[in-house]
Formats: structure tokens, C-alpha cells, sequence
């Protein structure tokens, strides 16, 4: 039986500002049947741009969808492509003005200060979702292929869901105390079941890795629910490796200058092949050579050139096999 | 005697250190180690540790024949050496807080390594203490702020003589501060937080610098020490002694309240004006009688901005 669907963008937070303006936050909704509700967030983090398109994605095929087979939808969708707004429009990382990571304040208080509002206007309205997915790029600094981050204290739960998201990794990481303030931290706790998605880089889309992570929620939408089962959706055909703390190899500059890679992101490398050089502007010399310590894939590489000692300029996952 | 806690290289300038104090005998652990400037922007704490510095460089030097130092002390006045200079909280490269990267790393990230360095430095002293301010916006008492404290460490805190001993409950992201590293490690630790960001406020100054001298002296460091005692008692105040004001309506915040002075209920500490038309929109009164421990310096606030906190005493 076809069911009517519908689609509306309304504000689900406000605040009064100093001077005259409120900032709103606004989320688009498309309603369907009495199915699942489930969510995107985006922009928690003001210079990460990634998952404001693949809203925008989303929002184009779920239009398509409501003028071509309305009955489709079964559920309720909801994005947040702009979650930081203040930050989104003045290219700020953190909260402006409290200059505060909004991804450190969860699960927030819905009386205090306007991260701490914001934290828990976020939480009421994602609580009891089917699926909530948080998408980050990553910082200006680094490149990332798509992958679900997961903390170990949740993979029972999660691990099945990112499988079918078309990532092309899944990285199980141990628990970190300061994590627990995060936004999937706070709704996984209370049995919101949410996947940190994370690829490309700060400051700029990557329309391929878009289009991927697009493919692979509508194809766990339509796992659970939210689509019907007949519904077409662009093909997923992506299968995740495992990474975890044991098999990921951080690289960290020896000594300070730039970067200067000698492969590409997302290859197959092996150990002793040299990844990249650090160098002087100043003279011709080559600081320190950057090899890879394992037989692996290179899914994290700098992307920003001028390096600390210590700047992480690759990662490197020693193969475990994929997961089918 | 100044030595270098860690030197690193910078990408296009000289490589950089940070440097500090080594003051009194060299023999076993330091009986104090006092850190400030693990954020660039608070000033007070830097300008305090310099100043102690050259007071007890000064002891050693014999320009005060009346006090001895009997053991070791370590000063390191800022941290954050690049965010002094350039003005910035954070680690100015990647905006990253070095006080969230305890308990740190030789292989890691830039800022995960000066946190190794500093608790490496400092974490075999008797007693431990980290200079704070609050942010910018707020200003804070000069107070002993305690996390989970031992009972030892609650008692040791009244030896610093400053006007408040605030307590409170661990968080998630108390856990990757210096405060947080120490305390696995035997010895007493503390922060002090004094006023806010951005000055050299000193009234402020010169009350933490005579509390960390008396402090020196009461627990056997510095002997010699004439300690006067304060004009006010010393409060201390658990979580649930704190009344805080948040603004109800956003605007232009005026007072010209101090804090560290007791207010009465209902009194008025100030005025949320309308930033457009001028027009007073709000009294901002006290909740309770108690001692006003914090209040708003920056005018301009987000609705939901905290203005201030009254302590009620126990």
C-alpha cells in the first residue's frame, strides 16, 4: 500500500545571540510510513565539509524517490547537515566565541551554556532513532578513505550495521575516557545505535567518497526498514578491511619541515617503500624519509604539507582480510 | 640554574625549547614542582612562576640571609612557549590543548610529546601544582581547585591560605589533564586557578605568589618563612555549594562586582542591557548569600551564558 510521504526543513534548536540575530539550527525531515526513524549529522565540526554533501546526496534522492515511488519511504528520515552552524559559516572548527569542540560535550545540559544546550537538544531528538550516523571529513591535516570508527566497547552492536554502510574500513578502536563525550559515545550508552563515519579531508568535498557513503546508508536504510525492500538504490559494492589497535601503523615525523608525498592515498604499500620525504625549504638536503614499516594499505596520508616533529603523516593497516 | 625540558625543531624558524627553573640541591626529587602556561593566553600563572623563580633564585643567591631552601624546587612558567608568544591558548600549529594530551608521548603527536616532557619533569615531586586562569571571558578567585582529592590533599590545600578550595567530580575529560597524570603517581597535587585569561591581574598575582611562598614554608620546602596570615578565612566549598546565574535573555552584561566579596540573597550584582536599544533588560541578582567566587567579564552573552557563581557557605 503506498504511503504518503512528506518533507519539510524546520529549526529543532535556537539560541538568542548578543546583538539582535538568533542562531537556528535546522534539520530536514522526510516523513514516510509508520517504519523506523533514522538520522545524519553533519558539521559537528565546523571545518569539515564532507557530510554536508552527502546530506545535500540524500536529501536529492529521497526527493526523487517522493515524485517517483512515494510509498518507498516506510519511515522517518532526518538530517542535520549543519549541525555547527556558527562554525559551518565563519570556517571555525569549534563552537565560536566559547571555542569549544561541540564533539566534547555531550551528552550536555539543556540549562547551561549554548554548547551544553546544544549537546542536549541534539540528544533528545536523536535518542530512539533506529540509526544515527555522525559523518566527519577529516581535520585540514589529513586524508581519509571512508570508514566507520567504532569503539570496541560497542562493536557487538555496530560492527553488522557498518558492514553493510559500503566503507571501505572498519577501525575498531579501545575505549578512551575522553571519547565518552561525544555524541556517538552518548547515544550508543543509551542504546541509540550510532556510526562515526569518517573520510576525505577538512575544508573540501571528495564527490566520489560522498557518493559512496550515500550508496551505503540507503543500503542499510533499507535493511532496516526505513525503504522498502523493492526500492532501487545506487549499487554497494564495497567490502570493509578490519583494522583495529593492533594492525595500525602511525607514522609521526622524525623532524619538522614539509611533507612531500611519494605515493598515493588508499594504495597497497610495502614495508621499506618509501611513502614520502620530509625537506628544507631552505637547501636541497632530504631531512628524513618516510617508509612504510609493514606489508598494508595506506589509508591515512597528509594532506596538509608543513609538518611538526611528531606530525602524523600516514597510516598504514597491516592486512587482517576483508569481511563479507 | 635553567635547563631545557624538551628541544624540538620547527618547520621554517629555529627549533625551540622549553625552558625552566632548577632551584636548590640537586640531590633526590624535587620537593615542589609548579607549572603555568600549559595555555598560552592565561598570563597570570606565567607571570606568577616567574616571579617566584627569581624570588627563590634570589634565596639561593643569599639575598634573603633569613630563608633556606631545603630542597629542591622546579619551575616551569609556561609550557606553551609558541602560544605565549603568538597569544593563543591552544598549541598555535594545530589548535590542539596540550592539556588534553596527558599523559603523553615520545612517538606521538607534537603536543602528546611536551606533555610527556612535562610529567616526566615533574611528576616525582612531593607536590605537585598547575597554574589556571579561567577563560577570557570569566574571572575566577584565586582558588585551590581539587578533582577527586585524597583527604591528605584536602587537608594540604588549606596550606596555600588563598581565599577558596573548590572541589570537584572527575569527568570524562579531566582524565587527559596534567592534574589527572600526577595523581597515579605518590605526592600531592593541585590546581590553582586565578582570575582570568588574557592579564596580569595583579592583585591576583601578588596574593598567589605570597600563598605559594607561605605554601613552601608550611610544608617544610623553604625554611625560614614569617607567615602572615590572611585578612579572610579560607572556604571550602563542594559542588553543591555553588549557585550559578546563567543569563535567562542575551544582551550587554554590566557589573562592577569583585570577586572574592560576599553578597547577601537578592542582591544586585548587575544589568543585562538590550545590545540594540540600551534598554535594561534584566537585574542580575544574587541566588544566595554567599561569597561571589566568579563572575562575567566579557559584556556580550549568548542567552544560556554563565554570569556568575555565589558559594554558600557550608
Amino acid at each position: 500500500m503506498s504511503v504518503p510521504s512528506s518533507m519539510k526543513i524546520e529549526t529543532f534548536f535556537t539560541i538568542e545571540m548578543p546583538y539582535r540575530e538568533r542562531m537556528d539550527i535546522r534539520r530536514t525531515v522526510f516523513t514516510g510510513g509508520n517504519g523506523p526513524r533514522v538520522a545524519v549529522v553533519a558539521g559537528i565540526h565546523g571545518d569539515e565539509l564532507e557530510g554536508l554533501y552527502v546530506c545535500h546526496l540524500l536529501s536529492c534522492w529521497l526527493e526523487q524517490l517522493q515524485r517517483t515511488f512515494p510509498g518507498s519511504l516506510l519511515g522517518t528520515v532526518e538530517l542535520y547537515p549543519a549541525t555547527n552552524t556558527l562554525g559551518l559559516d565563519t570556517l571555525t572548527r569549534g563552537l565560536p566565541v566559547f571555542d569549544i569542540d561541540l564533539n566534547r560535550t555531550f551528552p550536555g545540559s539543556p540549562g547551561g551554556p549554548l554548547p551544553e544546550r546544544l549537546a542536549a537538544a541534539l540528544m533528545t531528538a536523536l535518542s530512539g532513532s533506529a540509526l544515527v550516523v555522525d559523518i566527519h571529513a577529516s581535520n585540514i591535516y589529513l586524508r581519509e578513505i571512508p570508514q566507520v570508527r567504532i569503539n570496541q566497547e560497542f562493536d557487538d552492536m555496530l560492527v553488522p550495521l557498518a558492514r553493510r554502510m559500503n566503507i571501505d574500513l572498519i577501525w575498531l578502536h579501545s575505549a578512551a575516557t575522553v571519547l565518552e563525550t561525544t555524541v556517538a559515545h552518548s547515544l550508543n550508552s543509551c542504546g541509540t545505535p550510532c556510526l562515526v563515519a569518517e573520510m576525505g579531508v577538512g575544508m573540501r568535498i571528495t564527490p566520489k567518497y560522498c557518493s559512496q557513503l550515500m550508496a551505503g546508508i540507503l543500503n542499510v536504510w533499507r535493511d532496516i526498514g526505513v525503504l522498502a525492500d523493492d526500492v532501487e538504490i545506487p549499487e554497494a559494492c564495497h567490502t570493509p578491511l578490519i583494522a583495529d589497535d593492533s594492525n595500525v601503523h602511525y607514522l609521526n615525523a622524525q623532524t619538522s619541515g614539509l611533507f612531500v608525498p611519494a605515493t598515493s592515498h588508499w594504495t597497497n604499500v610495502r614495508r621499506g617503500e618509501i611513502l614520502g620525504t620530509i625537506i628544507s625549504p631552505f637547501h636541497g638536503d632530504i631531512l628524513s624519509e618516510v617508509r612504510s614499516p609493514v606489508d598494508g594499505v595506506l589509508f591515512t596520508l597528509r594532506e596538509y604539507p608543513l609538518v611538526y616533529e611528531g606530525s602524523l603523516m600516514a597510516r598504514v593497516m597491516a592486512r587482517k582480510g576483508g569481511v563479507s | 640554574m635553567i635547563r631545557d625540558l624538551l628541544c624540538m625543531t620547527a618547520p621554517v624558524r629555529e627549533g625551540f625549547d622549553i625552558p625552566c627553573h632548577e632551584i636548590g640541591s640537586k640531590m633526590s626529587n624535587p620537593g615542589a614542582a609548579l607549572v603555568a602556561g600549559l595555555h598560552g593566553d592565561e598570563i597570570n600563572g606565567t607571570f606568577i612562576l616567574s616571579r617566584l623563580a627569581d624570588f627563590l633564585n634570589g634565596v639561593e643567591s643569599g639575598k634573603y640571609p633569613e630563608l633556606k631552601l631545603v630542597k629542591r624546587v622546579l619551575i616551569i612558567p609556561a609550557v606553551n612557549v609558541l602560544g605565549i608568544n603568538l597569544r593563543t591558548r591552544t598549541w598555535p600549529f594545530d589548535k590542539s590543548d596540550i592539556n588534553r594530551m596527558f599523559p603523553g608521548s615520545t612517538t606521538g603527536e607534537t603536543t602528546q610529546r611536551i606533555a610527556y616532557a612535562v610529567l616526566e619533569a615533574t611528576k616525582r615531586a612531593d607536590y605537585r601544582i598547575d597554574i589556571h586562569t579561567a577563560s577570557s571571558d570569566f574571572e575566577e578567585i584565586p582558588q585551590v581547585r581539587l578533582h577527586g582529592p585524597t583527604a591528605a590533599e584536602r587537608e594540604t590545600a588549606l596550606l596555600f591560605g588563598l581565599p577558596a578550595v573548590m572541589e570537584r567530580s572527575l569527568s570524562p575529560v579531566f582524565s587527559t589533564t596534567l592534574l589527572s597524570s600526577w595523581k597515579v603517581w605518590p605526592g600531592r597535587s593541585f590546581v590553582l586557578r586565578v582570575g582570568q585569561a588574557g592579564l596580569v591581574q595583579l592583585d591576583h598575582c601578588q596574593r598567589v605568589f605570597r600563598s605559594l611562598v607561605a605554601f613552601l614554608g608550611r610544608v617544610g620546602i623553604l625554611e625560614g618563612v614569617n607567615i602572615a596570615a590572611e585578612d579572610e578565612e579560607v572556604c571550602c566549598f563542594d559542588k553543591a555549594s555553588a549557585f550559578r546565574v546563567y543569563a535567562e535573555k542575551a544582551g550587554t552584561f554590566v557589573s562592577d562586582r569583585q570577586v572574592g566579596r560576599w553578597v547577601g540573597s537578592g542582591q544586585e550584582l548587575g544589568y543585562i542591557y538590550d545590545s540594540f536599544s540600551g534598554n535594561v533588560i534584566e537585574k542580575v541578582l544574587s541566588p544566595v548569600a554567599g561569597l561571589l567566587t566568579g563572575i562575567r567579564r566579557h559584556p556580550l552573552l549568548f542567552e544560556g551564558d554563565l554570569i556568575l557563581r555565589v558559594n554558600k557557605k557550608g
